[in-house]
Parts: structure tokens; sequence; C-alpha cells
């Protein structure tokens, strides 16, 4: 059966299924990395030398879900340092902390042990407002690409001496004692620096040189620094770090730990010990697991479509030797055996050439990633085997489905001589697709309904929806259309090449249409994801721009967040606002958001923004956000109201509804309160300040870090534009995928036709005009293909135009319309001339 | 009369082989010549370099009054157009296209209209009239094969070349072919060259050209087909009984 199978097996389609597998293996496998690092990529340890790492429990547990991950650090009680010290088998136990802090010199740039960060003012760093959601751990900091991958974050690189024992040694001099007095790395001993740690600027000396990245002050210091001597945190340390004592395993002790300790407290040991760490990082790493998530359905249908139709071209070219096969006594269930084996046998060698490909996409992925501030420089991707794994199995179940699908026709065929006709389409095939379709014209009114993002949804559903109606009635669609154009009395008056074209298009409808469906699904998809995206940025940034309209924004992303006592000085010269930027989690709040649990950024704003920003209030005001109160879009809860929220370190409040606004597109569906927000992120500082426009410039100079810009962002925009950037970037080399395989697949096609155009010759036409005729059905299967997908792309995008920006017409760039149609026509040119120059 | 196509020391190689060896002849207008042989005796090839369809490796052959030997593919193309008509053994009719429009599809291609009184009577003598509208896939093989007559016939060439024309067909199908390609060259003064295997077929030729090893080995005048058979027999070397 094998050995018949790939006799019969003709190169030409097979090479297609080949290089749409290689593809396919190439995206599913990056996919893939992106998902894993999700679970696993964590930032270099810090605490190496520990052996078991206690800290709070940093993630609520969802029921049937995964767990929402805590990006703000949550402190354990002091005296925990010394349970677990009275644990046998712990030889040594310290209470961490981590702080912001940061060396800075006089020239108003942040420096740290080495260069921190070349923020210069204007630049839209990580400390903007909306700051990207890996970042959203409260530690402000340079933007992850420009910082050096063993430089921590300055929002929690200052830590107490005690520290040390188990992150590095000390080189030369001695451990600070005075509270003037620091140890870090690549300084000169006995120098001066200016250092702002905790919020608050000060000279220290050098008494000390560490092996180890961050700055070590003394620990009575670090406790000061890290406001644990006053307030709600007194007391308190991030984590507790131990060593075991000789001869006991970092396993037993956890398992000493737990029972000692209880449930209430993470025990963590081997690479477990970084997520105990840094909660931002393993909050952060999220952010992977959702971005494939946004566009995975996509690609997965991508590559199906595409490696489908190269297994329906190959059995194609081969139905008169399956009809033969048929005769020759074959059951229908041999012939689909012989057509998966060819399927498979094409799959295979294309496995491990297409995996490498994808660790290779997937290392660029992460460099873009890391690029645009989605993921820490520190943080790198994991490249376990087993996405390669899951993709190959994916592809050749795929592939075996696609075969099966795609050889029903055909073995079914009546075992009569000479009845291998042209295809008609099936009556439920054609059915189905139209239906589809229609679905999609009533799917992409939801943004006339809901104007969250969440309603975005429906017009990109359906696209999708649309592009598998097309391919499903596209034949039919294809015959009429075409049969209307060989009717027409222009037609008939045409040349023999566009004449014949255009009955060849009608009459191989099947062909024709499975070309004009693909490339009707690069031009659908391209417009409406990217149109999509731009349009709600588009609304968004109308709605953040008329609320904040005429303010700057001062940042310090070197520093870790606004230093204590900036704001006040500010305040001095103009009015001024502090905002904090933090992660809360509701039950939902709006249109699409997770029933259970959802963690989502927010602001944090104080009766100070009244009258600064414009949230487009309702009712109430933001003067009353203070303490336990936040506001609300007006479509989430009413004034007066209680609402359940867990802050982002894990502590829940009840807090009063003081405000409800309509900008929520701009601002997210929630606003807390600055002081809530402030007690409860790692820092404790105000992520940026908003001000009116003065001369502050002097200001500044005083303040070395600080710097002034004019962006003014809501919570949204930094982990939505993040998301956008990676989703057009999937989405470029996804269309690039399927434009790579429809152009292989149109090669394959014209080189097949070799015989029909020698019969052409025979009867007369001349090489050109057999190059003409070619080009014309090119022409014709562009003009199909992006008008098509035109007026897909089009319906929903004009919905969504209305939706959010009161008007048919999404924002632009709309020149990707004509350029759409430029690429689509350039590559069916391509792949019709090349091939046919070779054999005209 | 000046015969239609002349052949002059026509010799054609493919590689070491000798398909055509020094053959000098002249189809004469209004005639149905057969041209019989065993399997790679040339008739093919013969075929081909009258048909202008290949060029001969030496030797000049004349359609219509030119030398097709120094023209480039374009201009043979639209010499054949001109003068020759095919007929194939798979008929080689376009599976998109209607009958009517594979039959006006040479004439397209040569941006000439059609003569539809032609076309008529050409249609109506074949009995395709009712099926003109039809796919190639919904007619029988004796139907495609006459609809790719009337094809050949449509530019009024000097001669049409028919490969096979019935090899493909049963035999009552096959009959009202040959009969079919003898009417035309007898009531309507075309001219016909058919190569062919089977000597029943050559019979209805005028006359039948024999070929062996490239060369033209006899011209037989309306032979029976037990004259051919043995003849042919003979040339396969074959005792006779």
């Amino acid at each position: 059966m094998i050995r018949t199978a790939l006799a019969l097996a003709r190169a030409g389609g097979l090479v297609v299924v080949l290089v749409a597998v290689l593809g396919g293996m190439a995206l599913v496998t990056a996919t893939g990395v992106i998902v894993d690092s999700g679970f696993r990529s964590q930032p270099p340890l810090r605490l190496a030398g520990a052996d078991v790492v206690v800290s709070a429990r940093q993630s609520i547990p969802v029921e049937e879900d995964l767990p929402v991950a805590l990006p703000e650090r949550a402190g354990v009680p002091g005296s925990l340092v010394g349970a677990v010290r009275a644990v046998p088998g712990v030889a040594s136990a310290i209470g961490d902390l981590s702080f912001p802090a940061a060396v800075v010199n006089r020239t108003n740039t942040p420096s740290g042990p080495t260069t921190l960060g070349s923020a210069t003012p204007g630049t839209p760093t990580a400390a903007t407002p909306g700051r990207p959601a890996a970042d959203a751990a409260g530690q402000d900091g340079p933007s992850p690409g420009t910082a050096g991958p063993d430089e921590p974050s300055p929002g929690t690189a200052g830590h107490g001496w005690a520290s040390l024992g188990l992150s590095g040694r000390l080189t030369a001099g001695r451990p600070p004692r005075a509270p003037d007095e620091v140890a870090l790395r690549g300084g000169r001993l006995g120098a001066r620096v200016l250092v702002v740690a905790g919020g608050r600027p000060a000279a220290y000396r050098v008494t000390g040189l560490v092996d180890a990245p961050g700055l070590y002050f003394s620990d009575a210091t670090a406790a000061a620094l890290a406001g644990r001597t006053s307030g709600a945190r007194a007391g308190t340390v991030d984590l507790v770090a131990a060593r075991a004592a000789a001869g006991v395993t970092p396993g037993d002790l956890a398992r000493a730990l737990r029972q000692r300790l209880g449930d209430r407290y993470e025990i963590a040991t081997g690479r477990y010990r970084a997520d105990a760490e840094s909660p931002g990082a393993a909050a952060g790493r999220g952010l992977l697991l959702a971005l494939p998530g946004s566009i995975g359905g996509i690609s997965l249908l991508i590559v199906g479509f595409v490696v489908g139709g190269g297994l329906a071209l190959s059995i194609n070219r081969q139905r008169r030797d399956l009809a033969l096969l048929r005769a020759a006594g074959a059951t229908p269930r041999q012939v689909r055996r012989v057509v998966a084996v060819q399927g498979l046998a094409a799959a295979v060698p294309a496995l491990v050439p297409g995996a490498a490909l994808g660790y290779l996409l997937a290392a660029r992925f992460g460099e873009l990633l890391v690029e645009i501030g989605a993921l820490r420089a520190d943080q790198p991707l994991v490249y376990g085997p087993l996405p390669a794994v899951a993709a190959a199995l994916a592809l050749l179940g795929g592939v075996r489905v696609a075969s099966w699908a795609a050889s029903l026709r055909v073995s079914r065929m009546p075992v009569v001589p000479g009845v291998a006709g042209l295809g008609e389409p099936s009556r439920a095939r054609t059915n189905a697709g139209l239906l589809l379709i229609l679905a999609c014209l009533v799917l992409s009114s939801a943004p006339l309904l809901v104007r969250t993002e969440a309603a975005a949804i429906g017009p990109a559903t359906a696209a999708l929806l649309a592009v598998i109606g097309l391919a499903l009635a596209g034949p039919w669609l294809v015959r009429r259309a075409a049969g209307a154009l060989a009717r027409s009395r222009w037609v008939a008056r045409l040349p023999g090449p566009g004449w014949l074209a255009v009955h060849n298009c009608h009459g191989h409808a099947l062909r024709t249409a499975g070309e004009i469906a693909a490339l009707g699904m690069v031009v659908t998809l391209g417009l409406s994801v990217t149109l999509t995206q731009t349009t709600i940025s588009e609304a968004r940034s109308r709605q953040t721009s008329a609320a904040m309209r005429g303010l700057v924004t001062i940042t310090a992303p070197g520093l870790g967040g606004i230093p204590h006592g900036l704001l006040d000085e500010v305040r001095r010269l103009t009015p001024a606002a502090g905002m904090v930027t933090t992660t809360v989690v509701t039950g939902p709040l709006e249109f699409g958001d997770n029933p259970r649990l959802m963690a989502r950024p927010a602001l944090g704003l104080g009766p100070d923004a009244e009258g600064l920003i414009d949230l487009d209030v309702v009712d109430g005001g933001l003067g009353g956000l203070t303490g336990a109160a936040v506001a609300l879009d007006e479509r989430a809860g009413r004034v007066g109201e209680r609402l359940e929220v867990i802050m982002g370190d894990g502590a829940r409040v009840e807090a009063r509804v003081v405000a409800t606004y309509r900008r929520g597109l701009g601002f997210g569906p929630i606003v807390v309160s600055r002081d809530l927000a402030a007690a409860h992120t790692t820092t404790g500082l105000d992520g940026a300040i908003l001000a009116r426009p003065a001369a502050l410039a002097p200001l500044l100079a005083r303040w070395p870090g600080a710097e002034v810009t004019e962006v003014t962002e809501g919570p949204q925009a930094g982990a939505a534009s993040a998301q956008t950037l990676v989703n057009l970037a999937v989405l470029a080399v996804l269309l690039a995928y399927v434009l790579v395989a429809v152009a292989n697949r149109l090669v394959a096609t014209t080189t097949a036709r070799r015989g029909e155009l020698d019969g052409l010759r025979r009867l007369g036409a001349t090489p050109r005009q057999l190059r003409r005729m070619l080009r014309w059905e090119a022409a014709l299967i562009a003009a199909g293909a992006s008008g098509s997908g035109i007026v897909l792309a089009a319906v929903p995008l004009g919905m969504l135009g209305l939706g959010f920006l009161w008007r048919p017409v999404p924002a632009g760039p709309l020149w990707l319309v004509p350029a759409s149609v430029l690429v689509v026509g350039l590559v069916v040119w391509l792949a019709v001339e090349l091939p046919a120059r070779r054999i005209l | 009369m000046t015969p239609v196509v002349t052949l002059n020391r026509v010799t054609k190689r493919y590689g070491d082989l000798v398909a055509l060896d020094d053959v000098t002849l002249a189809f004469p207008r209004g005639r149905f010549v057969a041209v019989m042989g065993p399997s790679g005796s040339g008739k093919s090839t013969l075929l081909q370099c009258a048909a202008a369809l290949d060029r001969p490796t030496s030797g000049t052959v004349v359609m219509g009054g030119t030398d097709v030997g120094g023209l480039s593919e374009t201009s043979r193309t639209e010499l054949r157009r001109k003068h020759a008509g095919f007929v194939f053994q798979s008929y080689n009719l376009l599976p998109a296209l209607s009958v009517q429009d594979n039959i006006t599809l040479p004439l397209r291609l040569a941006g000439v209209r059609p003569d539809l009184e032609w076309l008529g009577e050409l249609v109506h003598r074949v009995g395709l009239r009712e099926r003109l509208h039809h796919k190639p896939a919904e007619l029988s093989g004796g139907q495609q094969q006459r609809a790719a007559i009337v094809r050949a016939l449509a530019a009024r060439p000097d001669v049409v070349f028919a490969d096979e024309p019935t090899g493909a067909l049963d035999l009552h199908s096959a009959g009202q072919v040959l009969d079919l390609l003898r009417e035309l060259v007898d009531e309507l003064g075309q001219t016909v060259v058919m190569v062919t295997h089977d000597p029943v077929a050559a019979t209805r030729a005028h006359d039948t050209l024999v070929m062996a090893d490239g060369k033209v080995i006899d011209v037989l005048a309306a032979p029976t087909s037990e004259e051919l058979a043995v003849r042919l027999t003979r040339l396969a070397g074959e005792p006779v009984t």
C-alpha cells in the first residue's frame, strides 16, 4: 500500500504540502516556545546561595482556570525569619528586602553601578503612565531593552547587607554600617555618590565593593529606606531565604518548612526561587500566554488552510490515477489511505527543518518582545523540546485529517471510466460558506452595541468567519461570477488570450477559487486585524488625549519611581497630580472579561486629579479618591456601591465607588485611589506626575533622573500597544507564509499545465498568446482576491469605525488597502510569469 | 495542381536516432493520404515535420509556398494557423470550453472572424448541431472527435493532419469518423493526411504511404485491407501464412 501510494505521488502537489508543513511547523513551534516561556521563563536568580525561599503567596487560585498572578510584592512578617531559623535543618536564614535604588550623577542622567539607561526627555519609556504589563510589577525601570542583561530593575535594586551573603561576596572594603554608606559593584572605594533610594535622594559613601548587581545598605538603613520601620509594612520583609544545614537537601528542607509553617507561605526551591524573588517577572510572563492566544486561532486556521490546499491540489492531480485504482479494485478506504500516506510522506521530511526554523523565529520574536518592552531583557525565552514535539503532533494530525477530508469525494467516485470531470462544488459546501459570510455580517455589528475593547473581537472574528466562508463558497461564487463574465459581450469581444483566460477561470472554478480564497484571506486578515487595532488605539488615544489635554508627564524611569518630595515641589509651581500604575484583580467589570477573576492594569489617582484629568465624570467626583475608594466606568457600577478589589499584592479591599466616568476605553473600567494603589505596590512610589505646563526645567535640574514628556497615555495603552505590535508582527509572518504557500501552489499549478498549453499551441496559439492568457488569468485571480478580500474586510471595519469613531471608516493607515492589492498582484504575477517563461 | 506541402530531402535526428531519413515527398491537394508503418518507423515524425510542428534537422519543408525551416516558433505557429488543421488521438478539446467555443478557438487565436455559413454546414454534416453548448465531457468519444474535426476545418485550412484519429474510438465511432474525413475530401475538396496503424482505417484513404526505418518504402493506391495487412506483417518480419 505504501509503495503504491508513493509510486502514484506526483512531486508537484506534494512539494506544496511539504512547504506548507515546513512553514506551519515553524509557526506552531515558535508559538509553542512563547507559550512554554509564558509558563517557565524567569529572570536570573539573585539569591543563588539560598536553598529555600519562603515568601507570601503571589497568586490567587481560580477554579478551572490558570491562577491569577500577583505582580506586586506582598511582604511576610519579620518574625518569620526567626521561625524559619528555628526549623531543624536550617543552617541560616535572612529576611530579604528589595526597594528602589539608583545611583545618579549630577548631569541629570541616572547612572547605576554601570549606566542604567539612556532615557532622554521626550522618549516614551517604560515608566510613562502606560507601562507595558510585564513591568506592571511596580518595578518602574528603564525600558528593559536599554538595561544590561545583568542589571536589576531600579525599582528593586536596593537590598540590605544581609542579603549579600546569599547573592555574592564583598571584594574590597568593608560592609556599609552608617546610614550614609553603601556597597556596590564597579564603583570606587571612598567615593561619594548621589543615590536615590526608597524615593529619597541622598549622598552616600562607597565603603565596599561587591560582585553582585544592586546596591547594598546596612540592614537598618535598608529597612528604613524600604519603609519597613513604620506604617502598614512595619516589621515586614519581602521574603525569607534559608540555607540548608550540611547533609540536608533543599527538598527535605522545603518539606520540613512546609510542615512547620503550613500552607500560608510559598516555599520555593530550585528554579522556583526566581519566581519568589521577582513576582513581577512571574506575573509579567503571563502576557506571553495572552499574546499567541490572541492570534493563535488565526495561525492554526491558516496552517490548516494552506496544508489542506496543498493536499487538495495533489489529489486533484491524481484524480485519474485514483479513479484507475478504484477501477482496479481498491476500496474507497484504501484510496483514502493512499492519499494519507502520500500526505504524511510529504510532511515528515519537513518536520525537523520546520522546527529548527521555528526556534529561530521564536528567538527573533523574543528580541521583538524585549524591544517593545513586553519581555524583560534578563528574562530569556525557554527553548525546550516540548513545542517542537507538540507542533509535530499537531501538524501530522492536521495532515491526516486534511487528507481524509480532501480525499473523501475522490475515494467515493463511482468506478466509471472517464468521469474525472472538473469537479462541481457540492451544494452543502456552498450553503455552509454563504451562511458563514452572513453570520460574519451579524457578528461585525457588535461594536455598534458595545463600545469596549472586547467588542473588537466581533469584527476580528467576523473577518475570520468570512474567510472560511469564502473558502467554502468560493468555487460556486467564482463559477457564477466568471460565468457571468464569460457570457458578457465585453468578454466575447476580447482577443483570444483574454477570452480564454475568463473561460479557464470559469471552467476550472475549483482551482481558481482555491487561489482566490487563499489570497483573499491575506487581504481580509491583513486589513481587518491591522485596521481594527489602529481604530481601537485611535479611539483610545482620542479619549486619553482629551482627558489629559494640556498636561505634561514627569517620570523618573531610572529611579524606579517618582522620588518623595518632587510632587510637592512641582505643586508649588503648577497644578499637578501624582499617578500610580498598578494591577488590580476584580470580578468581571466589562463585556468580555473573565467571568471569575480578571487582572488588569489600573491607574491610581488622588483627589488632586480633580480638575486636572478629565475622565468625563458622570456622577460623583475624583475628589473622593482617598483611602479605599475607586472610580468606575459608568457601565461597570454606580456611585455609592461597594466593590471588592484585590490589589496587586493580594490584599483584599472593600472599596467605595466614589465616581463613575465615560472614558473607560482610554482609562480602563476601574481607577483606584492613589493611596490604595501606593500602599500595595512593590515600590510604594508614584509612577508619574501629571502637571500643567510650567517652567519645570530649573526644578528638574535639581532632581536628577526626573524628566518631562509630552506623552499622555492611559494605563491600557502600554500593554495594548505591546500586544498590538506583537499581533501585527505575528500577522505579518503568517501572511507572508500564506503568500509563499499560495505562490508555491500557483507555480505548481502553472507548471502542471504544460500539457494543456502544448495542446493549445498545436491548435495555433503562439507562446506570446499563451503568456498573455496566463497573465490575464493572474490578473483575474488577483482582482478576485483583492475584491473579495476588501469587501469582506470592509463590512466589519465599517461597523467598527461607526462604533468607535462615529464614522463608517476605520482609522488609517488606509494606504494598506492599495498596498495589499499591490502585494497580491505582484505575488500572483511572479508566481505565474516565472514558470510560464520557463515552460513556454 | 500545386501540392499543399512538399518535403525535400528531409532528415530528422533525435540524438543518434534517425527518425526520418532523407524523405522527399509532396502531398497533393484534394487527396486523403494515409501514412502507415510499424511503431518507430517514423510516421509520427513525418507528420510533425510536414505539419511544421517540428523543424527538420536537414532538408526543407514548404507549406503554403513558405519554407518552414527559417521561421521562428511564432511565425511557424502563424503559418500553421493559416494552412493546417489538426486532429489528435486524444481529441485535445479544452474541458472548460463549450463545443462551440472549442470549435472557434483557433479562429479566435488567429484573430479571424468565423465564417458562420461554413461552420454551420460543418456542424450539420457531423451531426453536432444540438450539442454546441455542451461541455466536451458530456459528449461521447466519437462526438468529441467529430467536434475536433470541425475545429480543424473551421479556418478552411489547405490540409488537415490527423494523428491516429480513431485510436481511442470503438469500431462504430471510428467508422463514422473515417467516413466523415473521406466525405470532407470528396465533397468539400479538403486535403487530409492521416497517420494510422489500423489497415482498415487506411483503406478509406485514396493513397497509403508505407514507412519503415524513417523512409517511405511504398505508395499504394487504394489498397485493400488484406494487401495492407500482408505488407505490414512482412515489414514486421513475421512469416505470412
